[in-house]
């Protein structure tokens, strides 16, 4: 074994093996984005071929109408089983992005998580989180329990030692299990094209502009590019002085704002 | 366990640790400012955070983002990040300088290979300097670099930097740790780090990333001795029928064809393919990889074995010194069950804490084992354990206890061994006799030659019903035989032995000198003892002389002998009426290179007879025109029935 690619692979594998064979109802949290969607490809190659857990995905009803379409073909053509959840109650009282961008994410995306997590007695999902992403994303472990509410007690988070993750919780306590926390923005592009995935069109530059962070369209913004394959992407990449979230306008409501809500159980 | 890679990874893995406000996070910080890999948006965010509060640039705010961190001023949590410096790649992990974080610590540590030790230069060693460093010690990180800063607080006075120097390198060495280079810099003001500074005109060394670089290097030229093969079993699949053994190779390789044995279990079977999703003809693997072995024969094994070669497997025990770091704000407890974790195994435990002056189990109480404490500890456990210890190269020895949901400390199995051997002191003044008629005599008058058959195997496995099969066999062969059945000698010779390791150890002991008088006149002695510990079997083969020792392996699996549970012990032991039955919750380490290798469940008696007697034709023991007819063995095989009935008559 040579290549950092294939360490980084082998361990996220060997995580994923240990979420499957210690937990009950483990999910795969998919955004169809290039993170969640590298995710599946490993729980792919840990399951040989197999997809033995649900993908679950949380609908906002304000995603880019491309990524549903590209949702509902994937699935499809691969034969997953997909949960979709939705806040419907907050969607049927009109919740949107008008109200707050924060309380928006809250409602739509972190409760409609929880109840999904909930209905589905789903004991611990599979999250595609980084720690290059952004600060709060850099202090998780790879195994984080929460409570029924869905808190993030960063203050207080268990020991993680050696590759000893505490996946035997209490019943009320599900789990957030973070296979990609090493991996960095580039390290997910060198390998979806190393890899040769099948990967959301939204990132490659069309007319200028590309999507570099997916996610629902009110509050996400493209990028000037012309970055149109892989290649042109990976060599972006390599001379951007801008952050990969750049585009996403919740980030930026307050100073902390990602803390904030990934404190309140925000993925 | 550790899990590092050990091929030929380029990467680093480097902790900076230290004591609080010594300056760890704002030193990376540093690092990524002046390795330019920071965003903009990121940095226009810290430059907002700090002109907000009306501070300057804060480098340690890349690292601590929460809220908290910031508005303290200290780190809470461990985090990395990847760098990049004149074509090397690290990941740096920031590690929090507080007591009340050394689990956060701890956590981030344990996934180091390098340290990076940060002493202010004003206030030298300070109690978490030592903390820390008694940590990396027992997480196996040998080498350090110490980045001596606020050198412009010292205004860059090298006899106070030698002065700090001195303390430092001793706790270092204390802990047996080299340390490559102690480099001052100052974190804030991005001195001698990246290059270096007029300021510091009497410093002779390269700047710190300089440093950090040429030690990494030093690591890879380091040569690595190939390490057996250890792969921990996370799973075993059933896709389409097929039954996949999936785990990590955490140490060696493995290749198509080879021989492997599984521990604690002691199953053996063959590596038929090695699998990986889009991959075919996969026909090696090694440290690091993430596998699924196919196997040729069919076993039954569950998650926690550690699978290794045939002839290089891991030790097996019930209990084993080991070093640990507690890090619960609960304190230990002597009554508390823990939970061992060691490769996948989880296993219910006790720990009993050492005196570590004389290695004792401590009579008190009265220092209590808390957060940030260290200890000697002996790990009891309820169920055999698969491990490695230092000497026979350290691979799955590092563990963790937990309470019920809860990691409450980390730790690493102790070289040492657990048990203090029986000392055996020959008066000097003793000679021994020789007897009249010699060996030789004896076995010519016999007609065959002497030899010692020493059967090992679980309770159950099927020892005495063959012993009883090869006396009918050889008797009817005219040979002198002796049975030495260990329950009949616990009546008398071995009456005051009980199951501890120490009593099992004795009690071989005395059954090989008893065989060895049988031998001396030419007897084929036959041994029907459990002989679970492979070092007790090495003490019979050294006093019966290897030569005249044939190590019978009678194999059987654990779940058929507890099927078949002639005495009732294992029915006894899962009702928790006794305790310290082999197999069930007291060690069995199987022979690895045994004379024959019986198995009992796929056997019958007379096919086992039939193994031994070749055997003892092989080794000319039996003279030629003894070895078995077709008849005969015809015979035994109508007369003895299948394996199971027997073993209900047993």
């Amino acid at each position: 074994m040579s290549d950092y690619l294939d360490s980084l692979e082998n361990e996220s594998i060997f995580i994923i093996r240990e979420a499957y064979s210690r937990t009950k109802n483990l999910g795969l949290l998919w955004s169809m984005g290039k993170d969640s969607t590298v995710l599946l490809h490993l729980v792919r190659k840990a399951f040989l071929g197999n997809v033995p857990i649900p993908l679950v995905h949380i609908d906002t009803s304000y995603k880019i109408p491309e990524m549903i379409t590209w949702r509902d073909n994937y699935t499809r053509e691969h034969g997953l089983r997909l949960i979709v959840g939705a806040n419907k109650k907050a969607l049927e009282e009109g919740m949107n992005p008008g109200m707050g961008r924060l309380t928006c994410c809250g409602a739509l995306k972190t409760q409609a998580l929880l109840d999904t997590i909930k209905d589905h007695k789903i004991q611990a999902l599979l999250v595609g989180i980084r720690r290059d992403e952004e600060g709060s994303r850099g202090k998780e472990r790879v195994c984080s329990p929460r409570p029924e509410s869905g808190i993030w007690t960063y203050k207080e988070q268990p020991a993680e030692i050696w590759h000893y993750y505490n996946m035997h919780v209490p019943e009320s306590i599900h789990l957030r299990i973070h296979p990609l926390l090493q991996w960095t923005e580039m390290d997910v592009w060198e390998y979806i094209r190393r890899e040769n995935l099948d990967i959301m069109p939204l990132y490659f530059a069309q007319d200028g502009k590309r999507y570099r962070s997916l996610g629902c369209s009110p509050c996400t913004g493209t990028i000037d590019s012309t970055a149109s394959n892989l290649d042109e992407i990976i060599e972006e990449l390599r001379t951007t002085k801008t952050g990969e979230r750049a585009g996403r306008a919740q980030d930026k409501v307050d100073t902390y704002a990602m803390q904030k809500l990934r404190s309140g159980g925000y993925m | 366990m550790s899990m590092e890679s050990t091929g030929n990874l380029e990467l680093h893995k480097v902790v900076v640790v230290g004591h609080v406000d010594h300056g760890k996070s704002t030193l990376l910080g540093r690092i990524l400012l002046e390795c330019g890999r920071v965003p903009d948006d990121r940095i226009a965010h810290v430059e907002k955070i700090c002109s907000d509060k009306s501070l300057q640039f804060e480098p340690a705010f890349l690292f601590d983002a929460l809220q908290e961190e910031q508005e303290q001023g200290i780190s809470i949590d461990t985090t990395r990040v990847n760098f990049e410096f004149d074509g090397h790649k690290f990941i740096l992990i920031d590690a929090p300088g507080h007591l009340e974080f050394l689990k956060n610590m701890t956590s981030g540590a344990s996934e180091a290979n390098l340290g990076i030790l940060v002493v202010d230069g004003n206030q030298g060693v300070r109690s978490q300097t030592e903390r820390h460093l008694k940590i990396l010690s027992m997480l196996g990180i040998r080498r350090v670099i110490v980045a001596l800063n606020k050198i412009d607080q010292i205004k860059y006075d090298q006899t106070k930097f030698e002065e700090v120097c001195k303390r430092t390198r001793e706790i270092i060495e204390e802990q047996e740790i080299t340390c490559e280079q102690i480099v001052p810099i100052s974190a804030l003001a991005g001195e001698n780090i990246t290059t270096s500074t007029p300021k510091l005109d009497w410093y002779v060394g390269k700047p710190l990333l300089g440093t950090l670089i040429d030690t990494a290097q030093k690591l890879n030229n380091l040569k690595k001795d190939e390490q057996p093969f250890r792969m921990v079993l996370q799973d075993v699949y059933r896709f389409e029928g097929d039954r996949l053994f999936a785990g990590r190779v955490v140490s060696g390789s493995i290749s198509v064809g080879a021989e492997i044995f599984f521990s604690p279990s002691g199953k053996i079977s063959r590596v038929e393919a090695i699998e990986k999703y889009l991959e075919s003809g996969v026909d090696s693997a090694s440290a690091g990889e993430s596998i699924a072995l196919r196997l040729s024969e069919q076993v039954f094994v569950e998650r926690g074995e550690v699978i290794s070669l045939l002839d290089n497997a891991p030790e097996i025990d019930t209990e084993f010194r080991g070093k640990l770091a507690w890090l619960s704000a609960n304190s230990y407890s002597a009554d508390a069950e823990y939970t061992l974790k060691m490769g996948t195994a989880e296993v219910p435990c006790k720990v009993e804490l050492l005196d570590p002056a004389t290695q004792q189990k401590r009579t008190t109480d009265s220092e209590i084992l808390a957060n940030g404490g260290f200890a000697d500890v002996i790990i009891k456990t309820a169920k055999p354990v698969a491990f490695d210890r230092a000497a026979t190269g350290a691979i799955i020895e590092k563990f963790v206890i937990c309470t019920t949901y809860d990691t409450a400390a980390a730790g690493v199995v102790d070289n040492r061994p657990v048990r203090v051997e029986r000392s055996l002191k020959v008066n000097p003044n003793l000679r021994h006799e020789s007897g009249y008629v010699e060996r030789l005599r004896y076995e010519s008058l016999n007609g065959h030659r002497g030899a010692v058959l020493w059967m090992t195997g679980l309770s159950g496995s099927g020892k005495s019903s063959l012993a009883k099969e090869l006396e009918k066999t050889l008797f009817a062969k005219n040979c002198r035989v002796a049975v030495l059945d260990g329950d009949n000698l616990r009546f008398g010779l071995c009456a005051d032995l009980g199951f501890s390791p120490e009593d099992r150890s004795e009690n071989i002991r005395r059954i090989a000198h008893t065989a060895k008088l049988f031998l001396d006149t030419g007897f084929i002695v036959i041994t029907a003892c459990i002989s679970p510990y492979a070092k007790d079997r090495e003490v019979a083969r050294e006093i019966i002389g290897a030569q005249d020792f044939n190590e019978l392996f009678v194999f059987c699996p654990l779940e058929e002998c507890q099927r078949r549970d002639p005495k009732g012990l294992y029915s006894k032991a899962s009702a928790g009426q006794i305790s310290a039955v082999t197999g069930f919750d007291s060690p069995y380490q199987a022979p690895q290179r045994p004379a024959v290798r019986l198995d009992s469940s796929k056997m019958t008696v007379a096919e086992e007879v039939e193994a031994v007697i070749a055997l003892l034709s092989q080794n000319e023991v039996l003279p030629a025109e003894h070895a078995l007819t077709t008849e005969l063995s015809e015979i035994l095989r109508t007369s003895s029935g299948p394996r199971s009935l027997q073993a209900i008559n047993d």
